[in-house]
């Protein structure tokens, strides 16, 4: 009926054969100079370049080979948006603003920090893994997922693994998801507090989003109900001027009221996650999720222009010593696994699958488009992460080791940083690592760990190139920090209130009164169960003499890579059962991958026999010197000796619990695909049956000539987007 | 396609991609299919759809 319809098969014309020969021979040039030059630095172009044409070419070739062949995606069958359409959650959106939609949905905090610290390996492996991974992994899981919840009426990725696999599965899917989103709002919320420990200039500007989030909320609640643009536009320039007072105000007499420690800092994100996670949405929510939403597109693109304008050279080495020794100062472990389990959002990421059921599948308005709604969008966020890598790449080593180190490497002060920095083998003097820090106003930058800083660097480094010059370097700075603790926060809060839900629904089973969402002892209660549990992380993160990024962050890679190999066996598992086992390679290679980096990372770090590598190695030696009485550097006393043990034991058994979960999930999925192996037969799913289309739409980016004639011929027209 | 029509078209995603334009199109989805009842109001629509959208890392 559609010439819509994935079974045509056009002859490619010449044209198409020339743009795409030229796109490949550009794209094997940069990855050339990106893998082979060394001993000079390279232009960051290269990298950008090297992206670029290796998405435009996955996006024409693999991901449709995906949509036609493996999915066979159907423009004849009506999506849920169009069956169920209630104009409220089930409602045909247009897909260029469902990439939108969704590309916010997945794009924070995690692309901008995994690169950054996987740069102590250089930036070639990172940006392999990125692109390829992104290519071959992620985007096909966020595609994939996304299209069997949307022929499932937008189910979540948890109740697909119950429906599609069983109960143990299920169960075991959903208690892994919970404890992941634990980790992971405590490791976001450290690379907050690490930004802006001692920063009062930062302190008091993302102090200053609370009243502006406020302030929005009532604007859009009561003033001007519905403006959504115009309260959003008053949002930045209130935070642009927010930043620019937290100048003012670290000169000030107020300096020192917003001059807090860690620890303080930490108790007072406890204390809003909990309260903004019980406030009605409108309050705070939606109101920041705005400003955080168009500042990270703005923030992008902007960062995407830097980078061509200004044309930086890579500081960074194309693969460090640290790749091979494994021994780097800002975390533990070699190229493999770590640098696939330190680099997940912008390649694969497990937590994008519970983004990609859910909401935007009851958006979709035609089957085809999930190819740009889910392959495109991960591959905007990979985008993403190849800018971060390009920001952390072209700081001086000496600069980024000195900031990324945990305080027990480098110390506090500027000569002992310096010291350090040359022990590890990298050179930087005292008075530079001064001027540095001087230069984007701020105190020090020694041990600035988690990112953020780093990335703010880069990109203060990038803006004052070609926007206002060294005068303003200081404001980028701090505009980054902002743009980055802005987002997290959001997740944060976001994330307390699903964490809430689920544990709401799940206590429900057990005690009725719990579950019901309008029980407000209950909303209580399980808010400070989800905050305290988040906020224990937090707190031993900050206070581990070990450094707290060194130690959580590969707990949080590993659990955010083993939920997406619960993830990629889920999808395995529905091709095999609705007869596609010829295709289920397409993420079954993906889910062995994946499987074999998170088995390997997390059997070293519970059975590694070194301390630095294994959690319980390192527990064993901090108690035996207890016992003897002894301290042990970069600890300072028996009581965070004591801590040291503690926090070792928990995160060693969180990485074994979490290892054992996905195993459960994976065997049970394999056992139901032998089960339809063996019977030869398709098995039962729960696709919801097929319901003729009755819209005509697009499918890609751009309408192509023939389907623009289908929709004048329908007379449906495609909103005044398409004129 | 002509560039006359580029802020338009500008104006109108931002407008999409913000949501500001979830409860006209609401509202006219309620009238065309005939539903049943008065159309929710601005306030209750926007409760309603106000579910927690998860944000990740």
């Amino acid at each position: 009926m559609s010439i819509f319809t994935p079974t045509t098969r056009a002859r490619p014309g010449v044209r198409s054969i020339a743009t795409w020969t030229a796109v490949s021979l550009v794209g094997a040039v940069a990855w050339g100079v990106v893998a082979l030059v060394r001993g000079e630095h390279i232009s960051a172009i290269w990298l950008v370049f090297a992206a670029l044409c290796s998405y435009a070419i996955a996006y024409r070739f693999y991901s449709r080979f995906i949509a036609r062949r493996v999915l066979k995606v159907d423009d004849r069958r009506a999506t849920p948006a169009e069956r169920l359409d209630n104009g409220i959650d089930y409602h045909v959106t247009d897909r260029r603003v469902l990439l939108g939609h969704h590309f916010a949905a997945i794009a924070g905090a995690g692309p901008l920090v995994g690169p950054i610290l996987a740069a102590q390996l250089g930036y070639l492996p990172g940006t392999i893994w990125i692109i390829v991974g992104v290519v071959f992994a992620g985007a096909v899981q966020d595609m994939v997922v996304m299209f069997l919840s949307m022929r499932r009426d937008g189910k979540s990725l948890g109740q697909m693994a119950r429906d599609e696999i069983g109960r143990v599965g299920g169960t075991a899917a959903l208690v892994a998801v919970f404890s992941i989103m634990i980790i992971l709002l405590g490791v976001l919320a450290l690379v907050v507090v690490n930004a802006l420990a001692k920063s009062p200039w930062g302190t008091f500007s993302i102090a200053m989003t609370i009243p502006i989030a406020l302030f929005m909320g009532f604007y859009l609640r009561v003033l001007r109900p519905g403006r959504v643009v115009e309260t959003s536009v008053i949002g930045v320039a209130l935070l642009v001027l927010a930043i620019a007072a937290g100048g003012w105000v670290q000169n000030s007499s107020w300096a020192g009221a917003f001059t807090l420690k860690p620890e303080t800092l930490v108790f007072c994100l406890i204390g809003y996650g909990f309260i903004a996670s019980i406030l009605p949405v409108w309050m705070l929510l939606t109101p920041r999720d705005y400003l955080s939403t168009f500042m990270k597109i703005g923030t992008i693109a902007l960062l995407a222009i830097g980078v061509l304008v200004t044309n930086p050279s890579l500081q960074n080495e194309a693969i460090t010593k640290f790749a091979s020794t494994g021994d780097g100062p800002v975390f533990v472990g070699g190229l493999f696994p770590f640098a696939f389990i330190t680099i997940t959002c912008g390649a694969l990421s497990g937590f994008h699958a519970l983004m990609s059921s859910g909401t935007t599948p009851k958006m979709i308005q035609k089957e085809s488009q999930v190819r740009l709604v889910g392959y495109g969008a991960m591959l905007m966020e990979s985008f993403v992460a190849v800018m971060a890598i390009i920001a952390a790449s072209l700081l001086d080593p000496g600069l980024y080791y000195a900031m990324n180190s945990p305080g027990g490497v480098v110390g506090a002060t500027f000569q002992s940083a310096a010291t350090a920095v040359t022990n590890l083998g990298f050179t930087i003097t005292p008075d530079s690592l001064q001027a540095a820090s001087a230069a984007v106003g701020e105190p020090t930058l020694v041990s600035r760990t988690g990112g953020a800083p780093t990335l703010a660097v880069g990109i203060s480094e990038i803006f004052s190139g070609f926007l206002g010059g060294t005068a303003v370097k200081a404001f980028w700075y701090h505009f980054a920090i902002m743009f980055e603790a802005l987002f997290i926060l959001t997740t944060v809060d976001a994330g307390t209130r699903v964490g809430r839900f689920m544990l709401q629904d799940t206590l429900g089973n057990i005690w009725k009164p719990i579950g019901r969402v309008s029980w407000l002892p209950g909303v209580w209660l399980s808010s400070a169960a989800v905050v305290g549990a988040w906020g224990y992380f937090l707190y031993t993160g900050v206070t581990n003499p070990l450094g707290g990024i060194n130690q959580l962050y590969p707990l949080f890679g590993i659990a955010n890579q083993l939920l997406a190999a619960a993830a990629l066996s889920v999808v395995t598992v529905v091709l095999v059962k609705s007869g596609r086992l010829k295709w289920a390679w397409v993420t079954a290679i993906p889910m062995a991958w994946v499987v074999a980096v998170t088995m390997t990372a997390s059997y070293q770090k519970i059975f590694s026999a070194d301390p630095k590598m294994g959690f319980f190695a390192q527990r064993q030696r901090y108690a035996d010197a207890i016992a003897h009485g002894k301290v042990l550097a970069p600890a300072k006393n028996l009581d965070q000796m004591r801590q040291v043990v503690i926090n070792s034991t928990v995160q060693g058994v969180l990485a074994a619990l979490l290892a054992v979960l996905i195993i459960v999930v994976i065997v049970d999925g394999a056992r139901v695909c032998l089960q339809a192996i063996i019977r030869g037969r398709e098995l039962p799913t729960t696709e919801v049956p097929y319901v003729e289309s009755t819209i005509v739409a697009p499918s890609g980016l751009f309408a192509t000539a023939d389907e623009r004639r289908e929709l004048v011929g329908a007379a449906t027209g495609d909103g005044i987007g398409e004129r | 396609m002509s560039l006359r029509h580029l802020p338009a078209r500008l104006w109108w995603y931002l407008r999409e991609l913000a949501g500001e334009t979830g409860y006209e199109h609401y509202v006219v989805h309620h009238r065309e299919h005939r539903v049943a009842g008065a159309p929710l109001t601005r306030r209750e629509f926007e409760r309603r759809k106000s579910g927690t959208a998860m944000r990740c890392c």
